[in-house]
């Protein structure tokens, strides 16, 4: 029963991981470049959250409302700023990029909100738990996994039937082809950053509402979203969320086995899944 | 200087000499010699404080040397040197306090660890692609870190000290600081330029500028790789080992701090990434600015991360990329000339 719990426990962090990853999969797969601020980019967004509800008296999914489209615009403007410059065959200047602005962005919340842990008030559904057959399960993670699965059914539907998705599936392929056929890789290229840092908004809501947020935890999430889109295998963006549940998985029931344990036997599936299955459990061959 | 005389032309067989070294080369190679001489001999003519900030700064020297071996010829960028930095320091504890081993012995001994332990990373890294390749080597230095916070015997999250240091007075750790900041610098910065005036260093320069055409000029690009990955954890292992027997403590978040990537990846860019050059420079600014603006913190960390930002965008050859544009005068030259002499032969 304890191990049981521990399982039901990991999907729903899962839940959260994958909102964190499906932003990751998504650039990687269309640019071929990883964000090193992505973590930093949740903190960011969470603080900005923090602040607006505390001084406008928001509740957490009016914060919502105002985060998705503020995190949409940053995505656009990272990438027509910095990442457009650096994309290429050559992985170092988008790496040294992002890691720069991950330093920056930091230490530039660490000088505005200063090194506390803050959390976003929920108005009471972060401790709202419903019973099924023993196990108490808490509201607001299933509302987590929920919208995390909706993100996900709604990124694949995108990438499959829509036009824009289309554009941006043929850049991946070979992006001076679909350049021929007149798609404009740069402006592709800025939705899909605006879609994976606007992803970003939601994941910040919970992340602030679940536990708190201080300025220095932008590398987890960076570690995490990156080993569920490792573990998954690169392919597609269920493949990321598969990855998720996995890294969950194995978080919840190393935390049951020694509180100290709980992050590193997330690392030591990474690690296993790298050593015996190097495309994924879910990659193609 | 060698002379080859080639028989494509039978008739008027041009006289080949290969230059190698040039008047700044020998210039720097004899202030090099200096500097090592002027570390070595430190603790006779320069204080405990001067001492121990020459020393910071030479690890900071290595580490970035390192980071520029892995990421500026052999493709790899890490940011996960910390690993190696951190297990290092920890086997030196280990060996000297809690098996008694003397602590100057204890460092190279401890230097078999990183070697060791770069094997199996290596194995697992190295199937991940460019940029995954990065942030894989950062989940290993967490799993380092991890690992030592939860490991009884080496005192787990609390740390260690190095209490065996108090059996040696004052003048004689200084000694021992000194021959080791001089032992650093002339392993990571000569050791460099001597493998990369070798052979291995001319396959490495055909492997940085494009991998896919020196493999198929026989250079092997994978083991090349490999033996770059191992010697960059061992030096960075040595500057790790230095760090902390000077600091005489040693505790889980500091041995792993990602802080050492930062620096690293800061000194290069800055100074020129794929020149050693360029680390000397970087290392230089960063140490005057870490004097002169460490005190405002946080602000002074945003503007290193937004000067790398900008080194990323507009100026990847860093200082020495701008100044070798207009100024051809290598301190460590690698390049060979060949200089063809017009004698008359009939």
């Amino acid at each position: 029963m304890q191990w049981f719990d521990a399982l039901i426990q990991g999907i729903l962090l899962g839940g959260m991981y994958a909102q964190y990853a499906l932003g990751m999969a998504l650039m990687f797969g269309v640019m071929r470049i990883v964000n090193v601020s992505h973590g930093d980019l949740v903190i960011l967004l969470s603080l900005i959250g923090i602040s607006l509800a505390s001084s406008f008296g928001l509740g957490p999914f009016a914060v919502m409302a105002a985060l998705v489209p503020l995190a949409v615009a940053l995505g656009w403007i990272l990438q027509r700023a910095v990442l457009n410059r650096v994309v290429g065959e050559d992985p170092l200047p988008s790496l040294i990029a992002t890691f720069g602005l991950s330093l920056a962005l930091q230490n530039l919340m660490l000088q505005i909100w200063s090194a506390n842990s803050r959390s976003l008030p929920g108005g009471g559904i972060e401790s709202r738990s419903i019973e099924i057959g023993g196990i108490y399960i808490g509201l607001l993670p299933v509302i987590v996994l929920l919208v995390a699965t909706g993100l996900t059914l709604g990124l694949d539907l995108v990438l499959k039937r829509m036009r824009f998705g289309r554009a941006l599936r043929a850049a991946s392929a070979d992006v001076e082809a679909a350049a021929m056929t007149g798609i404009n890789p740069r402006s592709v290229y800025a939705m899909a950053t605006a879609i994976a840092v606007g992803i970003l908004g939601f994941a910040a809501v919970f992340q602030s509402l679940r536990s708190t947020v201080a300025p220095s935890d932008g590398g987890a999430q960076l570690i995490y979203a990156f080993e569920a889109v490792i573990i998954g295998g690169m392919g597609s963006v269920w493949g990321a969320f598969a990855g998720s549940m996995v890294l969950g998985i194995a978080q919840a029931i190393g935390f049951r086995i020694d509180p100290g344990f709980g992050v590193l036997s997330g690392h030591i599936v990474f690690l296993l899944v790298l050593a015996l299955r190097p495309q994924g459990l879910f990659g193609r061959a | 200087m060698t002379s080859i005389s080639t028989t494509v032309d039978q008739a008027t067989p041009p006289v080949v000499n290969v230059r190698r070294q040039t008047l700044s080369g020998v210039i720097a190679l004899s202030l090099f010699a200096l500097i090592i001489v002027a570390l070595a001999t430190m603790a006779w003519w320069a204080k405990t404080g001067t001492i121990r900030m020459v020393l910071e700064l030479c690890c900071y020297i290595v580490a970035a040397q390192m980071w520029n071996m892995l990421a500026g010829y052999a493709g790899l960028v890490s940011v996960g040197q910390q690993a190696f930095i951190g297990v290092t320091g920890y086997a030196v504890f280990v060996l000297a306090q809690t098996f008694g081993v003397n602590p100057f012995l204890a460092i190279p001994l401890a230097l078999v660890v990183p070697a060791i332990v770069a094997i199996p990373c290596y194995l697992l890294l190295h199937r991940l692609d460019g940029p995954y390749f990065a942030i894989g080597t950062w989940v290993v230095a967490e799993v380092f870190r991890l690992v030592a916070s939860n490991l009884g015997w080496v005192n787990a999250g609390a740390g260690m000290s190095l209490g065996v240091m108090r059996d040696y007075s004052g003048f004689e750790r200084n000694v021992a600081m000194s021959i080791l900041c001089a032992l650093m610098i002339l392993v990571a910065i000569g050791g460099s330029y001597w493998f990369l005036r070798s052979r291995y260093g001319l396959a490495l320069i055909a492997m940085r500028d494009n991998p896919v055409a020196a493999s198929s000029q026989g250079v092997n690009v994978r083991r090349l790789r490999f033996m770059i990955y191992v010697a960059a954890a061992v030096g960075c292992g040595f500057a790790g080992a230095v760090y902390f027997m000077a600091q005489l403590r040693i505790n889980p978040p500091s041995a792993f701090d990602p802080m050492w990537s930062n620096v690293a990846i800061f000194i290069v860019m800055i100074g020129g990434i794929g020149t050693i050059e360029g680390v000397v420079i970087g290392a230089l600014i960063y140490f005057v600015a870490d004097r002169f603006f460490g005190e405002y913190g946080a602000s002074y960390f945003v503007v290193l991360g937004v000067m790398t930002v900008l080194v990323a965008l507009y100026a990847r050859t860093g200082i020495w990329g701008m100044i070798s544009k207009y100024w051809d005068a290598p301190w460590f030259p690698i390049r060979r000339h060949l200089m063809v002499e017009k004698e008359d032969r009939s």
